[in-house]
């Protein structure tokens, strides 16, 4: 009823008339676009001349300050046309470009403020595994090749426990011939998984083995070990603000994702499958 | 709610001044001291062995050696390597008393693209360089397609290098400053923002009406209030450098694609923190193209921040000649001055990346069996466009560092001085190259079933295709200690060596006193007393002597045993020819591996490529050994570098095909040999 009545109404008549001439001279003189302006002020040659000298420390000289000018305006000029060309739209580097620095203001929104000790106690504790300390193990190897039969690393092992020096026994390798309060995963790293494994549970303070490693067998001696630990806040803040701070960020984006979202109704039509035939 | 009003309204300001605000943002931002890294916790790992020491000094750097204070540069700074003097030589009671040379590689990227870069983020990538530096360090990550990944072996440091001439600069505002208010036209805004939906979009036209006129109040221009994409980039990087543990160095890309496609991209990399890196803008290619215009931005900033800054360039192998062309970018004569600028800023070259292999081409060396069917990206340029006859010479690493030598017997310097590197160049934000755990180089080609098969690049009908990706790589840094300051001067000094991927230990030196009895399980005794490192220059040969190697490597635990060490020699005779050599030095299985016609029979072959798997039931888990130049000419000048290789193991291609249960043409390689090429060490009659 009111569309109808809409429909009848002369001022729209009117606009839609004035719209299809529009369009019509539009298309009729596509040289049409000319006589556009383009000023550059003081203020903009200053700010050239200003990032010029952010990056050479150094004002341009004069002939350096017309190419840059020159350079804007040529850069404006075949800006505006590609844009009158609609060369910026569904441009996935211009959308993504766009979209980032909607981003990075979404995240600076939240403004990052600085966390209290109170915040980051309550996030160390919610989330200790991240901030748990790997044990740490102190011991000595000797190394010999996979190819090593039992009886000569068993003999070694029999010296070993006589009070030999371990440097002497076993093949040389490049491999640390021990290590002291060295955390477990980074022996882990080092020596390989299996290796890392066998080092946590070994007994203590006698030669034992062989423990096999990526590089070949091993006698081990494990003199201490420690467990491993939740740090209280103190020692691990600078860690514990910054997971924190990357929360922040990452679930303000989502929200602003979120927020954003909500003003728009999405209309997905089309099939979301290429495997099926062709439409 | 007020404050959301508030924030709406400077999101706004922010939103308006991204393009307007640029100038505002370049003077420097003063960071608190507080941001500055913390010195690093005495990390347990660092401490030496308590075992009593025998004749070997023994050592352990399980954990990295935290020098102290972070940022501080620690006195070892400038250690030449060309004179140990300042190393360790007279052994004393104690062997770990002054030890000061590096006693573990510390393995990086030093070119990880995110979704900052205009090209990364043109491509979908989401995962930007916070994520890009938690992946690294080995925190589990969402990938842009959606699978989470985390790293086998997580790395010791980045540099996350987004493309310069992307980064612009985005202003924004901090929002709910109370010092905005004090600006009347601010504060009406703001009041007009938080009054209702009217009013905003009149404050709105204001804004856009106040910015295009230049007549923004001055407050909203000011520096303080405003911050690049560059400042946030450093920020991040600050963020999660620490020392001892996990070191982030700052850098960019310098991006030059001469004629539009001839690769002579370099990465920037800074070896201070944010305070001296936010003081001057990253150079880009909207100012120049040519190298020698970066080279003076590099000039001036150390000029005018007191810092240092190198760079290095990469993809050689698709430049179509120019990376190491016998003339100027203008196409002038190289000059002695040219050839010092270069050396002087470009002391390593990315050998090896995801878009292939730019250290040795077949054509080139045509004897060199492992430089066959290895990672070759050579059709065209970045864009494609084909290789004419005679461009391949100048595009790959050993080849200019024969002509380096060439050039400098006839100017006096060499301008190829280019020790080892390498990098992923990945675009994803991820730096996965490992064979098992490929996320290749842009969100498209994230595992999924059909990648191998895809087109990696395409122009017209030139196309490199998804399998021909490759999944490298690393670079290993002969550092004192796991900070920026000792990463980057092990970098400058060339002690560094490239891999394919794996964290394999290398260790080379040169001297003429290396004998069999150096041969201990700790090679680097005797290497710096009696010698040189890799990326160093031999003293002149005395009379009557010929250059010795102390060649050793250690396999990663996680990878293939090690099939053997060569050693590459290049050499510029006296009609100022060039030649290169390759010596099988250290080999497995010596039982049953000999030299027929000059070369070393294969290591064999164990992998299952159905399952994608091998066994290390060949090779060796290290290799040592002394080598001896039977060919020297202590007239003319040369180099030599190991090139390290493993047993054959699967390519990332057999772990897709087991994992996605395709089928691959029979062309594509499902097997690779992974390897390490060290920095080079060069003689010199003079």
């Amino acid at each position: 009823m009111r569309l109808t009545s809409l429909w009848r109404e002369p001022v729209l008549h009117f606009l839609l008339i004035g719209l299809l001439l529009f369009v019509a001279y539009s298309w009729l003189t596509p040289a049409a676009r000319s006589g556009e302006r383009i000023v550059v002020t003081q203020p903009m040659v200053d700010g050239m001349a200003l990032e010029y000298r952010t990056r050479w420390n150094r004002p341009p000289s004069d002939q350096e300050l017309a190419r840059l000018v020159d350079a804007y305006v040529r850069d404006e000029i075949l800006y505006r046309e590609g844009v009158a060309l609609g060369l910026d739209r569904d441009d996935p580097v211009v959308k993504r470009r766009v979209r980032q620095k909607l981003e990075v203001i979404a995240e600076e929104q939240l403004a990052r403020q600085a966390p209290t000790d109170a915040d980051l106690a309550a996030y160390l504790e919610k989330n200790a595994k991240a901030f748990t300390q790997p044990g740490t193990v102190s011991f000595e190897q000797i190394y010999f090749d996979a190819a090593t039969p039992a009886a000569q690393v068993e003999a070694a092992r029999a010296a070993a426990l006589r009070g030999s020096d371990p440097a002497r026994l076993g093949q040389p390798t490049m491999l640390p011939p021990g290590a002291s309060n060295a955390r477990l995963d980074l022996v882990t790293r080092d020596f390989g998984l299996e290796f890392g494994a066998e080092l946590e549970k070994l007994p203590l303070d006698t030669w034992l083995g062989p423990v096999s490693s990526a590089f070949g067998q091993h006698l081990v001696r494990v003199s201490s070990r420690t467990a491993a630990r939740i740090p209280p806040l103190a020692e691990v803040r600078a860690a514990v603000a910054r997971e924190w701070e990357n929360e922040r960020r990452t679930a303000s984006l989502a929200e602003n994702d979120k927020a954003l979202r909500q003003r728009y109704e999405v209309v997905i039509d089309a099939t979301l499958s290429t495997s099926t035939a062709p439409r | 709610m007020r404050s959301s009003y508030l924030n709406q309204f400077l999101c706004l300001v922010a939103a308006v001044l991204v393009t307007g605000c640029d100038r505002a943002a370049q003077t420097p931002i003063k960071t608190p001291a507080s941001v500055a890294q913390p010195p690093a916790p005495a990390d347990p790992a660092a401490q030496a062995s308590s075992k009593p020491a025998v004749e070997e000094p023994q050592t352990v750097q399980l954990g990295g050696t935290p020098t102290g204070d972070g940022s501080q540069s620690v006195d070892l700074g400038d250690v030449q390597p060309a004179d140990p003097s300042k190393f360790h030589k007279e052994p004393g009671y104690s062997p770990y008393a002054g030890r000061q040379y590096p006693d573990r590689p510390y393995f990086g990227d030093q070119h990880v693209h995110t979704g900052w870069s205009a090209d990364a983020g043109g491509s979908g990538t989401t995962l930007g360089p916070e994520e890009a530096t938690r992946f690294a360090r080995g925190e589990q990550v969402v990938s842009t397609s959606g699978q989470p990944v985390r790293l086998g072996t997580p790395l010791d440091w980045v540099v996350i290098a987004d493309h310069s001439d992307g980064m612009g600069v985005i202003s924004e505002i901090k929002g709910g400053n109370a010092e905005m208010m004090t600006d009347p036209t601010i504060k009406r805004w703001h009041d007009m923002f938080a009054a209702s939906p009217t009013e905003a979009l009149k404050a709105t036209m204001e804004l856009i009406n106040a910015q295009s006129n230049k007549k923004l109040p001055p407050l909203v221009m000011d520096p303080k209030f405003a911050k690049s994409v560059w400042l946030k980039n450093t920020a991040i990087a600050e963020k999660y450098n620490e020392p001892g543990r996990f070191t982030t160095l700052i850098g960019y890309e310098w991006t030059s694609n001469a004629g539009g496609g001839d690769n002579l991209h370099r990465n920037v990399i800074y070896r201070d923190g944010k305070e001296k890196a936010d003081r001057v803008l990253p150079f880009t290619t909207f100012q120049s193209e040519n190298p020698e215009d970066l080279w003076k931005w590099m000039t001036e900033w150390e000029k005018t921040t007191g810092g240092k800054v190198m760079a290095i360039p990469h993809n050689g192998n698709l430049s179509n000649g120019r990376m190491f062309e016998l003339t100027t970018f203008a196409g002038a004569p190289l000059t002695k001055a040219w050839a010092e600028e270069r050396q002087k800023w470009e002391p390593l070259f990315e050998a090896i990346q995801m878009k292939g292999q730019s250290e040795s081409h077949p054509s080139l060396s045509v004897t060199d069996e492992f430089a066959k069917n290895y990672e070759l990206w050579d059709r065209g340029n970045l864009v494609l466009v084909p290789k004419k006859p005679g461009m391949i010479q100048y595009e790959y690493a050993r080849e200019a560092l024969k002509n380096g030598m060439k050039v400098e017997q006839e100017l006096g310097t060499n301008p190829f001085r280019y020790g080892m590197a390498a990098g992923t160049d990945t675009h994803n934000a991820l730096s996965a190259s490992e064979e098992d755990n490929f996320f290749a180089k842009f969100p498209n080609a994230e595992p999924r079933a059909d990648r191998w098969n895809e087109d990696a690049m395409k122009f017209g009908d030139r196309v490199v295709k998804g399998w021909e990706m490759t999944g490298a790589g690393r670079t290993a840094v002969w550092a004192t200690g796991n900070t920026r300051a000792e990463l980057w001067d092990a970098m400058k000094r060339r002690e560094t060596y490239a891999t394919s991927g794996p964290h394999m230990v290398v260790r080379f030196f040169g001297g003429y006193d290396f004998s069999a009895a150096d041969i201990s399980r700790s090679p680097a005794v005797a290497g710096y007393a009696k010698g040189v490192p890799m990326g160093a220059q031999m003293p002149v040969a005395p009379a009557g002597k010929v250059p010795t190697f102390l060649v050793a490597a250690l396999k990663d635990p996680k990878t293939g045993n090690l099939d053997r060490i060569q050693v590459i020699k290049g050499w510029v005779d006296k009609a100022g020819k060039t030649h290169e050599k390759i010596f099988d030095v250290v080999w497995s299985d010596t039982q049953r591996r000999k030299i027929v016609g000059g070369k070393l029979t294969p290591v064999g072959n164990t992998v299952d490529v159905a399952r994608a798997t091998w066994t290390n039931s060949i090779g060796a888990p290290e290799l040592i050994g002394v080598w001896k130049d039977p060919e020297f000419d202590p007239t003319l000048r040369a180099f030599y570098y190991l090139r390290v290789l493993e047993i054959p193991t699967p390519r990332w291609t057999a772990y897709d095909a087991a994992y996605f249960k395709v089928k691959m043409d029979p062309n594509v390689p499902m097997i690779t040999q992974e390897r390490a090429f060290t920095s080079p060490i060069w003689y010199s009659p003079i």
